[in-house]
């Protein structure tokens, strides 16, 4: 179901016509051949990814979603608005689908974009059990492109999902190959002396983290619609065609950073929604977000879809060319990714004296670059928009460095100086382009057309991001899901959500069945988007507009931490008239993660 | 369009000198052969309204004749600022630059334009005004027109080089024959 044929026009020219859509959809036992290794898993139709399901803005949609495991089963419509006993998480919106049974979702399809769906019951989702969702819009898009691929990400992992689950509880870094040595001890010792290198080591320590826990789950083939780096997913393209690319990572752990050497990609989508566009030569795609870029390969050539995991410990790759079989050369992998002592900032009772001190040891080690990125980044962290913040110091920089400027020097160089206010300030995360060029921040992302009407928010509520690596418990508040009472919104209201990440792993917040308006500081212009990174030692804010009443999951989506804990449920109270959610009747019969 | 709204836009968006295509003659331009040149109102063979929107024009094409003196009528209907240019695409490719720029010293702020900003001087006697008889930049719900002499030249567009709005597919073509 890949569209090799996806002009805007012959899809406008299709889907004139209003329509119920009725789709079917079965859930299978299926094999997963990644060219590494094959595995059993679970799919859709017969396969895994499952296929791509393409709705019309406007239609009503029918989906007859049969089990045919000997397990119960369950899809979640990941980022769609819609009643929520439709939203497919058992004990939540619904009991869930038991073998053999077949259950038929119903709902308006009330938003465009790019989506996906997956299982919602235990470990499905990273065992297979995923697919894509493409909306047309009832207008036109705000971009122009003749082609269109979805681009589907997954980390396959050899073991299954509930094997890799045990692992982790058992040894929290079973999985993680990049630990430090004693080898790394020494010569740490050598270039940032003794004192450091112990007073380093120490606090790591009593963290329960270690360095190199930029990713917990290791060992994995990335896929770029089902299928791995050897087997190379191609699409095809006409040189000068705009070619419209739909991210979506769906990966159960992993974070990619995504490159296309040779091209610019215009982001004119983040989840589902219409941003204003912008140029980039690469950008992090977070577990469950979608990015919509736009390419124009110029050249009668091929070029490599590259996506670098975050913490460099294996990749995916794919290939556009204007034939079958070409291909362009594959990046090395560059070097692992380390958190520093500023990812450890939201840990609480950290004591400065240290922080001071491991702060010099940090300068030393990382490159100049670096320590020019800082200066800018606390300049952007604290203004409320960055263009205005940029205002007056820069124009006074601008006189000095050769106006005669405007000119290529000095643009990139104001590119690369900035480091990104959604990291820590000197984070080992901080991501930088492998050209050298724009890398994508959330900073970037302004809303086309805002949704809703900016706001005072009625409340702040505060989650903090929380987890003991050692035990691997993840959890909000200190508190793991089964402890925890639900959070109560009133429906109406618009909440403001503060979440301070106090661990050393990011975590890409889900709110389910309503908009995250995520704060990037442009007012009316922040974006709308379902899940929000919170990078380790930073507070990101979100508002909500409460406009869907019934009861929601709300959680990390990195698999492992959701199953450990760091979930919630959401309870919408009032309603819209008198249409009071009936939500108490629904069993806890599957599972929740 | 009233008279003060267009001196409003006119005083607003006045003249500058930034590296190309503010001459009025064609030829000679780093760039090969030049769209045209600014045309006189007395010479204008018809009127051509274009809309903007976000992020798209209406039309998305027109036809010229060569020496053709056309009249824009060129309206803001979107809710961000856009630029209307007449240019080749490496013409628009420079002229990028300049306007990321304009960006990020907040002239351009999504629906708004900076003026004092525009105004500042940035050294060497340059500032970042746009007022290139070639182009107009406006504000949504602006209206302001470009007269325009076209060349023989073929590989022309109309475009907007807002930072991305050019690579979403912000630009027109222009058939000369």
């Amino acid at each position: 179901m890949k569209s090799r044929l996806g002009s805007v026009l012959l899809s406008l020219l299709m889907s004139t016509s209003v329509m119920a859509g009725e789709y079917d959809l079965t859930v299978d036992r299926v094999e997963i051949d990644t060219g590494d290794f094959v595995k059993e898993g679970i799919g859709y139709n017969g396969a895994s990814p499952g296929p791509v399901m393409r709705f019309k803005e406007g239609e009503t949609v029918k989906i007859n979603v049969t089990n045919n495991l000997d397990e119960m089963t369950s899809i979640h419509w990941h980022g769609l608005i819609l009643p929520f006993n439709q939203d497919g998480v058992p004990g939540i919106s619904f009991p869930g689908i038991k073998p053999g049974e077949t259950f038929t979702y119903e709902f308006p399809i009330q938003q465009a974009g790019t989506y996906w769906f997956h299982s919602h019951s235990g470990f499905q989702e990273p065992d297979g059990a995923y697919g894509a969702i493409v909306i047309e819009p009832e207008g036109r898009e705000p971009f122009r492109y003749d082609r269109e691929f979805v681009v589907q990400l997954t980390d396959k992992h050899p073991h299954s999902g509930d094997r890799i689950m045990r692992n982790l509880k058992m040894m929290p870094d079973y999985y993680n190959r990049e630990q430090q040595t004693v080898g790394e001890f020494f010569s740490d010792a050598s270039k940032n002396g003794l004192m450091n290198t112990v007073r380093d080591r120490m606090a790591w320590g009593d963290m329960r983290m270690m360095k190199a826990d930029v990713e917990d789950l290791q060992g994995f083939t990335g896929l770029i619609n089902g299928k791995g780096p050897d087997q190379n997913w191609t699409g095809l393209f006409e040189p000068g065609e705009r070619i419209r690319l739909r991210f979506i990572n769906s990966s159960a752990m992993t974070y990619f950073d995504i490159r296309i050497p040779g091209l610019d990609m215009t982001v004119v989508q983040a989840d589902g929604n219409n941003v204003q566009p912008v140029s980039v030569d690469e950008f992090r795609i977070g577990v469950a977000e979608t990015y919509d870029v736009i390419v124009r390969p110029k050249d009668e050539q091929a070029y490599t879809i590259f996506a670098e995991s975050m913490g460099r410990s294996g990749y995916a790759r794919a290939t556009l060319a204007p034939e079958e079989g070409m291909e362009a050369a594959v990046p090395q992998l560059r070097e692992a990714a380390r958190l520093t002592m500023a990812d450890m900032g939201g840990m609480p009772g950290m004591d400065h004296g240290s922080m001071a001190g491991m702060d010099h040891g940090n300068m030393d080690m990382d490159s100049s670059e670096d320590m020019s990125g800082m200066d800018h980044s606390s300049m952007e962290g604290t203004d409320q928009s960055n263009m205005g913040g940029m205002d007056h110091s820069n124009m006074e920089a601008m006189d000095h460095s050769g106006m005669s400027g405007m000119d290529h020097g000095s643009m990139t160089m104001g590119k690369e100086d900035k480091s990104d206010p959604f990291y820590a300030k000197g984070s080992g995360l901080m991501p930088k382009a492998a050209n050298g060029g724009k890398f994508l921040s959330y900073a970037d992302l302004k809303a086309q057309d805002p949704l809703y009407e900016d706001r005072e928010p009625t409340r702040e509520i505060e989650l903090r991001l929380t987890g003991n690596m050692e035990r691997y418990t993840w959890s909000i508040n200190g508190v793991k899901y089964e402890d925890a009472d639900p959070i109560r919104l009133k429906y109406g209201e618009r909440v403001r959500f503060k979440f301070v990440n106090e661990t050393m792993m990011t975590h890409p917040m889900h709110l389910h069945g309503m908009w995250s308006i995520l704060d990037v500081g442009a007012g009316q212009w922040n974006p709308i988007k379902h899940t929000i990174n919170v990078n380790p030692g930073t507070t990101v804010y979100m508002e909500t507009e409460v406009d869907e009443p019934g009861q929601w999951a709300f959680h990390c989506h990195l698999s492992y931490h959701a199953a450990a804990g760091m979930f919630r449920k959401v309870i919408i109270e009032g309603g819209p008239d008198s249409t009071q959610a009936k939500t108490d009747v629904i069993a806890e019969d599957g599972g929740e993660a | 369009m009233t008279i003060s709204k267009f001196l409003v836009a006119a005083a607003a968006i006045s003249l500058s000198a930034t590296a190309f295509a503010a001459g009025t003659h064609g030829g000679g331009h780093g760039h090969g052969a030049a769209s045209g040149e600014p045309g006189k109102a007395s010479a204008v063979s018809r009127t051509i309204t274009v809309e903007m929107y976000d992020n798209y024009y209406e039309p998305e094409s027109i036809t010229v004749s060569p020496g053709e003196t056309v009249r824009f009528m060129v309206e803001n209907k979107g809710n961000l600022v856009h630029e209307f240019n007449i240019g080749t695409p490496e013409m628009h490719e420079g002229h990028q630059e300049e306007m990321m720029m304009m960006v990020e010293h907040g002239v351009i702020q999504g629906g708004r334009l900076n003026h004092d900003m525009m105004e500042m001087d940035m050294g060497n006697g340059q500032s970042m005004k746009h007022d290139d008889p070639n182009s107009v930049l406006l504000e949504p719900g602006q209206s302001q027109e470009v007269i325009w002499k076209f060349s023989d030249n073929s590989n022309i567009e109309f475009a907007c080089n807002v930072p991305g709005h050019y690579q979403a597919g912000m630009y027109g073509d222009v058939k000369v024959q």
